[in-house]
């Protein structure tokens, strides 16, 4: 796995002279989206101005040309910079990943289906609306892995009861994995069990939408997930020792709650993120040693994962 | 009067759950067990391809394979009680390693296409027969749990559930898989 000072490397003798072309093009890009946003904020003066006379000084006469012309500048941002965030991913994040690997291959539109999430049956509630970018695929050693960014989100209700809630936003990561086996095994953070202690794990058995509770031997491990599935034996090949005390690793490595699930011989992992993962910045700089890191790092956590999982020790029948 | 019909059927409810929960975590036991035989039959069903494939290259080591022999034969009659069977696999587990171990010494036979796939087939089925011990011991735990701790012990008692032993795991197989050892590559 390349470290850091590789990509420090990388960055001043590749892609300097790309980030370069492209801070070029984010000036020129901002300043015609600020001289656009002042004529916008003089039109919304001008209204708020006229609102005011004929209507006097009340809420709706201030705030609607605000709000109206806030949302204008937010369309125009969003569609003038198509283009250069479509360049900024096939330029820098599709460098960075080749870099990493040169295995993988990157779409910056695709993303993992909609049924590839709901089949790793991590998350209960299907999401009704859907959406992914940043697709990444290849071969990382012996293991075949993709991972993209996903917004998952359920709506229920119309109209004034409309709500809205996230099933799942971060990255989702996909691999084959390097034991064979029949059973559906799902791995997620422990919260009962936090709460209530004892108790807590009596809670989980009682979880009706899961299949049975696998209890493991690993006290770090339980203290950090709770395990359901259906064979006792099977999940405890997945599971080895040695792949509990990686995934407590995994975990402490990133700091964030991890959800697995082990089905058809794939594994699933899905890490939420509350930021969106490898979008250029617009309003700052690009020319930042920093910003690349970040891209990298986020890259290396989830491609790290075949490493981090041992999932290209093939010492077993599946080669 | 219905409040002392509700409190009756409860206090008659509780012993009712409490028997049938012991019952599952006994059946439980069982059927852990039961895999093990299975994963225990399914090395013992490779052992004869293992003969084959080593026997032309290893002449010094002729008394371990007689010895493996026997020990299957033993191991799959039906006359072997289970407790024995616990035994013989800690038995056979010992002597699989010293034949793998032996195999360091066979250069050629290390390299074979054939070998490889057998070995590559016993480190599956060790780790399945581990998987399926940490599961006995884990069912066993929940059994043994329930037979000592309050209230359940009481109804336990009753039925003359004692507690059961944990599955002993090898000294040599208490460490994780090594693949670089394995492989030896």
């Amino acid at each position: 796995m390349k470290t850091l000072d590789d990509l420090r490397d990388f960055y001043n003798n590749s892609l300097t002279a790309d980030l370069n072309a492209l801070e070029a093009r984010r000036k020129s890009l901002l300043s015609k989206i600020l001289c656009v946003g002042a004529a916008i904020a003089v039109l919304a003066l001008i209204a708020l101005l006229v609102a005011t006379q004929n209507m006097g000084v009340f809420f709706p006469a201030v705030i609607f040309p605000i709000a109206i012309a806030a949302a204008i500048f937010g369309v125009i941002i969003h569609f003038s910079s198509k283009g250069y965030v479509r360049e900024f991913k096939t330029r820098i994040i599709g460098q960075i990943i080749t870099f990493i690997d040169a295995n993988l291959r990157y779409d910056p539109h695709r993303c993992i289906p909609r049924s590839t999430f709901v089949a790793s049956d991590i998350f209960k509630t299907k999401p009704n609306r859907y959406k992914g970018d940043d697709y990444v695929s290849g071969k990382v050693g012996a293991t075949q892995v993709r991972f993209s960014e996903l917004k998952a989100e359920y709506e229920s209700g119309s109209g004034k009861n409309r709500s809205c809630r996230t099933v799942f936003k971060g990255l989702f990561f996909i691999a084959d994995f390097n034991k064979h086996f029949t059973c559906k095994t799902i791995i997620l953070p422990d919260t009962a069990e936090k709460l209530f202690g004892g108790f807590g794990k009596l809670f989980q058995s009682w979880n009706i939408a899961r299949d049975e509770l696998i209890k493991l031997e690993d006290p770090e491990f339980e203290r950090y997930f709770v395990v359901y599935g259906n064979d006792q034996v099977q999940a405890r090949y997945i599971l080895s020792t040695s792949l509990m005390a990686r995934i407590v690793d995994f975990r402490r490595k990133t700091n964030r709650q991890i959800y697995l699930s082990f089905i058809g011989s794939n594994v699933f992992v899905a890490v939420p993120y509350r930021k969106n993962l490898f979008e250029p910045k617009l309003f700052s700089t690009i020319l930042n040693f920093d910003l690349v890191r970040e891209y990298f790092e986020d890259l290396r956590l989830a491609i790290g994962i075949v490493d981090d999982l041992n999932l290209n020790t093939r010492i077993w029948t599946k080669q | 009067m219905p409040y002392v019909i509700i409190i009756l059927a409860v206090v008659l409810l509780i012993p009712v759950l409490i028997y049938n929960a012991l019952i599952a975590k006994k059946n439980q036991v069982l059927n852990v067990f039961a895999t093990i035989d299975v994963m225990l039959k399914k090395r013992y069903d490779l052992i004869p391809n293992l003969i084959s494939t080593v026997k032309g290259y290893m002449q010094h080591e002729r008394d371990l394979l007689t010895r493996i022999t026997e020990m299957r034969a033993k191991a799959l009659s039906d006359r072997t009680s289970d407790d024995d069977k616990v035994d013989l696999d800690g038995k056979v587990t010992k002597t699989l390693n010293n034949i793998m171990l032996a195999v360091e010494n066979y250069p050629d036979l290390k390299a074979s296409q054939n070998f490889l796939h057998l070995q590559r087939a016993m480190v599956e089925i060790e780790e399945q027969i581990s998987a399926a011990r940490r599961a006995y011991n884990a069912s066993v735990t929940d059994y043994n749990n329930a037979v000592e701790m309050f209230p359940t012990n009481i109804i336990a008692s009753m039925m003359n559930y004692k507690r059961r032993r944990f599955f002993e795991i090898p000294k040599e197989q208490r460490q994780n898989v090594d693949a670089g050892r394995a492989f030896n590559n």
